[in-house]
């Protein structure tokens, strides 16, 4: 009781501090009357083919800051989130290859063919938002984490094997996961690899020609923007996130007799 | 847009920001009172939510006489100077909002470690209350010094 009243006092301190710290301009005007110059330059230099040496070709400036202007950030980001399903799957190596014993046979045929096709309409969505990422609000890992809810419906509508019984094992999900990863790495040195080829400048993570660097990605197709490298990052990142939850979620929704086999062995293993 | 109007735009805002404060508050409250792993993980949920919608509405502009705001995205496909020049003052700002997708992305991997965590957890003791496993490991380490 005492406790709870000590937390109470401190939170209401907190937020009368914070509180009296933001209308005293601790953060500066509050809605700031304009965007910061850094924002500026990225606003005005997104998608200006005057300044064809720092365009991104990418209309949207959100994607073009994280894939390109920010684009190691971004790496080491995924790199992160690699590491995250990694640590899930490797807490469960040994019972992650394993097909489901207990063989479910879903809820009713209305709910099943109601989820085939809202399924469709997920994964249609979620592949509209990553490739359309460059276009429009959006991008690869927002796509990817549209499209791996498709895979949690399925599993909970289909049964626990359905993934199995359709011969998309976990191995293949692994698979696809790290060939997306792969070409994700791949892309950003193409330019480089490309330069050093027939002897001329390239950067990593290039996307358009540089002053110093006459190579570039296509930046339209068909007329569209393509944004250069921003469309196959995305494209790859959301293959690689759809995959990976996929992965994860398979594991997670196992039966308790499979996931327990992996807490058996040391008495207090803590 | 009479000043007016604008005055209540701006106490519109302060009071978003200190509903955010509220929410932080509360959050945090859970995170560190709660005795339920899954109500901390929960807590902490929505911690990162309240900090990720706080940065995206630092980034923000005032909305005032003259000026439509949009989204950071040139929708004209064969921009002239003009289009672009009005486009920066139009815009809000989109680096909090590439932060925050940066941000997202590292809470939903923490998200994800700390649920395996959990579940690693309340397999091995049969609960996820905090003070009970406690106590099972005081008696665990007991019965082992025994």
């Amino acid at each position: 009781m005492l406790r709870d009243a000590v937390f109470t006092t401190l939170l209401i301190i907190v937020i009368i501090a914070l509180t009296y710290l933001t209308y005293s301009g601790g953060l500066g005007d509050l809605p700031p009357q304009d965007i910061r110059l850094i924002a500026k330059n990225y606003l005005n230099l997104t998608y200006n083919r005057d300044a064809y040496w720092l365009w991104t070709a990418s209309p949207e400036a959100v994607s073009a800051i994280v894939w390109d202007y920010r684009g190691l950030d971004t790496l080491f980001e995924t790199a992160v989130f690699y590491g995250a399903i990694l640590a899930a799957l490797t807490v469960f190596r040994g019972v992650a290859k394993l097909p489901d014993t207990a063989g479910s046979a879903g809820l009713s045929l209305v709910v099943k063919r109601s989820t085939a096709l809202v399924t469709l309409a997920i994964l249609t969505v979620a592949t509209s938002t990553a490739l359309h990422g460059h276009l429009t609000p959006g991008g690869g890992f927002q796509g990817g984490a549209i499209a791996s809810i498709a895979p949690l419906l399925l599993l909970v509508v289909f049964g626990r094997r359905f993934f199995t019984d359709n011969r998309i094992t976990y191995g293949k999900l692994l698979t696809l996961r790290n060939i997306s990863l792969s070409l994700l790495g791949i892309s950003t040195l193409t330019i480089l690899l490309y330069g050093l080829l027939i002897n001329a400048s390239g950067y990593i993570f290039q996307n358009q020609a540089k002053a110093t660097s006459p190579l570039s990605y296509p930046s339209h197709i068909l007329d569209v923007p393509l944004g250069g490298t921003i469309f196959f990052l995305n494209l790859f990142e959301f293959l690689a996130v759809t995959s990976g939850f996929t992965l994860v979620f398979t594991i997670l929704l196992s039966s308790e007799e499979i996931l327990s086999k992996e807490f058996e062995g040391e008495d207090h293993g803590y | 847009m009479r000043i007016m109007d604008i005055e209540l735009v701006i106490f519109m805002f302060m009071l978003t920001v200190m509903s955010l404060y509220f929410n932080f508050a509360i959050s945090l409250y859970g995170v560190v009172a709660k005795v339920n792993l899954v109500k901390k993980l929960i807590a902490l949920t929505i911690l990162q939510d309240t900090i990720n919608i706080f940065t995206v509405l630092v980034g923000y502009r005032l909305l005032r006489p003259g000026l439509t705001l949009q989204p950071p995205v040139v929708i004209d496909l064969n921009p002239t100077p003009e289009v672009i020049k009005e486009f920066v003052t139009r815009s809000v700002d989109p680096l909090p909002q590439a932060f925050v997708l940066t941000a997202v992305v590292i809470g939903l991997a923490v998200t994800l470690f700390l649920t395996t965590i959990v579940l690693h957890v309340s397999r091995h003791f049969k609960t996820v209350n905090v003070d009970e496993i406690g106590r099972l490991k005081r008696g665990y380490i007991h019965e082992e010094a025994v």
